[in-house]
């Protein structure tokens, strides 16, 4: 599916983020001993999609090109977040990666393509993906 | 059914009820009243006694019934941004833009205690000291257009009421739901009764507005012949003040070294966006300069993403392009397209019918874009306002023949330069005869704390809707000299 308008992209984000976040609260159940961290991470998914949606209602008027915005295949970007139930915390953080690195392309190729146009939220998307630095390295820490 | 709302009251309109209509739909989606004059009396009078109080009411008092509602706007910005979208049919990204421009008129209009203060010096002579004081004047009519059915109200009724005057609000009776939405949310926050009244109807409503002595001034959005011929000498004969914005037929330039892949979604937004029908829309594109490649290739990409453009329902958030609000609007545009081909202009796009249609919705109101080549200035569809999703492409040599095309359009709202020249920028800015001018902007509608400041047949009046210049228009100024013997 192709995305062009900034409301229908950022449903798609807000979809990834709540995702990603509902697979962060089963690892926390399942691996105690790391609760904190991916509890923390669900809860910073959901920040994140706050935050892009005022910095998309504070700037979408009638004079940005919010229904021209993009041209994201959602394709790329579709993940999977089942986890067998033997896996290991080291295959859960790998697929945690795999899954961060779909989400933060996503929000890159967004800001390129709407980096012109949308104003403050492509500035906000590589915002998000900068504050993921520091997850990215604690998943590398477990993987 | 949307009702009337008249000294806190909300009462259902005694003259003739007529359907609204989804354009996307084509289904009726609730009922409106034509109001009559002795309703808008009833409105007016109301108001005028409301005045009393309200003027004595200090202005920090005033702004806090602004700042509540300013959050219920927020706390309802989703529902009302769909309602417009039901009524008038634009796309959600739109509608939720159009939610936005609004609530920042009211932000603005809570800066009041500020915005309203006076001038003073001291010892104009030896012990007299003389002061400005800005005085509210009475009861404001604020007339909307079907265009923009929950911001363009926003322009004028947040600073009537925070200097201390009473409204009564007409809103287009195709569009009624919107500003009924509004109405209940002031209702809410509290306002007093008589302070914020809206009446919905036609001419009636308009006429008795123009006529009513007890009305100081109007706000007009709509038509160039209804503001010329009926808002502005209505407005005179009775002594009125009177803001009168009216059509427009924005001339869009662009210069061989402008930024093509950041300029073309402009061009998309601008006029195809709202279905063309905005006053800030553009409708003439003026392509500058000799190489052939370039306008080949430039026209191509336009017309590659307009013919790729989805059309349909605006609450499907893929849409990029909504219906024209009704199908009377719809033929008219059908017609100046056909005019169009009888001057010599020949469609590069055909957007007559809309083709493919997301969700399969009638297509009684929806039209696809259009674009036309070969057409020249002084043909109609460059001259008189379209206001639908067509483009019409126009060559020229140099920068000051797109200039003087501008400067010779009966309207001067919204024209606009796309390029990376800064000189060429300026030369337009300075240059260009438009109320609004954009560089690099498609759609150059100004900030709450800016005014909207279209020129010639798109305007009528001095002051200008929103930020400073419409505390201006709702307050007298009042200068006091003291001397303390």
């Amino acid at each position: 599916m192709n995305l062009r308008t900034a409301s229908e992209t950022l449903s798609f984000l807000r979809e990834l983020e709540e995702k990603a976040a509902v697979f962060y609260e089963e690892l926390a159940g399942r691996f105690p001993e790391n609760k904190d961290d991916f509890l923390a991470f669900a809860k910073e998914n959901r920040k994140f999609n706050k935050q892009i949606q005022m910095a998309y209602q504070s700037v979408i008027t009638d004079a940005i090109e919010g229904c021209y915005a993009f041209d994201l295949e959602t394709d790329h970007y579709v993940f999977e977040t089942d986890l067998p139930d033997a896996a290991g915390l080291a295959e859960a953080a790998a697929k945690a990666l795999a899954i961060e690195e779909k989400i933060v392309s996503c929000y890159n190729v967004g800001a390129e393509q709407s980096g012109s146009l949308l104003a403050d939220v492509p500035r906000n998307f590589k915002i998000v993906v900068k504050k993921r630095n520091n997850r990215l390295e604690k998943l590398k820490s477990l993987a | 059914m949307a009702k009337n709302y008249i000294d806190g009251e909300w009462v259902e309109s005694k003259g003739e009820i007529i359907d609204v209509v989804n354009p996307a739909t084509n289904e009726t989606i609730g009922k409106v009243g034509i109001s009559t004059k002795e309703e808008i009396d009833s409105a007016v009078q109301a108001a005028q006694e409301a005045f009393h109080d309200w003027r004595r009411t200090p202005p920090v008092t005033r702004c806090r019934y602004l700042f509540r509602l300013r959050e219920l706007l927020e706390e309802n910005f989703e529902e009302v941004s769909r309602v417009q979208t039901q009524e008038h049919g634009k796309c959600i990204d739109e509608s939720r833009g159009e939610t936005r421009r609004g609530i920042e008129n009211v932000e603005v209009a809570c800066g009041i205690p500020s915005l309203m203060m006076g001038e003073c010096l001291e010892d104009i002579a030896s012990g007299i000291d003389e002061y400005l004081i800005r005085q509210p004047l009475g009861v404001f009519g604020v007339i909307g257009p079907f265009n923009f059915p929950f911001m363009i109200p926003l322009w004028s009724a947040p600073y009537a009421v925070a200097t201390g005057n009473t409204v009564v609000i007409k809103p287009s009776s195709e569009v009624p739901f919107s500003q009924t939405k509004i109405t209940e949310l002031a209702e809410e926050a509290g306002f007093p009764p008589g302070v914020w009244n809206m009446v919905h109807g036609g001419r009636t409503v308009v006429g008795g507005m123009l006529d009513h002595p007890d009305i100081q001034g109007i706000t007009f959005v709509g038509s160039t012949p209804v503001m010329r011929d009926v808002i502005y000498p209505g407005c005179g004969n009775t002594g009125k003040r009177c803001i009168a914005q009216g059509g427009a037929a924005n001339i869009l330039v662009i210069m061989p070294d402008c930024n093509v892949e950041a300029t073309i979604p402009g061009l998309m937004t601008s006029f195809f966006g709202n279905a063309g029908q905005r006053c800030l829309a553009g409708q003439t594109l003026v392509i500058v300069g000799e190489d052939d490649a370039f306008y080949k290739s430039f026209v191509e990409k336009i017309t590659d993403r307009a013919r790729n453009m989805r059309i349909g329902y605006g609450l499907d958030e893929s849409v990029q392009m909504g219906p024209v609000r009704d199908v009377h609007k719809k033929e008219s545009i059908l017609n100046y397209i056909e005019i169009g081909m009888k001057e010599g202009a020949t469609l590069k796009l055909d957007g007559r019918k809309a083709g493919e249609i997301v969700g399969n919705y009638p297509d009684t109101c929806f039209l696809g874009p259009t674009i036309m080549e070969n057409v020249s200035r002084e043909m109609r569809i460059v001259r008189e306002e379209i206001f639908g999703p067509t483009m019409g492409i126009i060559r020229v040599k140099t920068l000051e023949d797109a200039i003087e095309i501008c400067n010779e359009s009966p309207y001067h709202n919204g024209h606009a330069i796309f390029t990376s020249n800064g000189k060429s920028a300026r030369q337009f800015q300075y240059d260009c005869i438009s109320g609004n001018i954009g560089i690099n902007i498609g759609i150059v509608a100004p900030m709450a704390f800016f005014p909207f400041s279209g020129m010639a047949g798109s305007f009528l009046g001095v002051l200008h809707t929103q930020g400073k210049e419409a505390i201006r228009f709702f307050t007298e100024s009042k200068v006091c000299i003291h001397r303390w013997l």
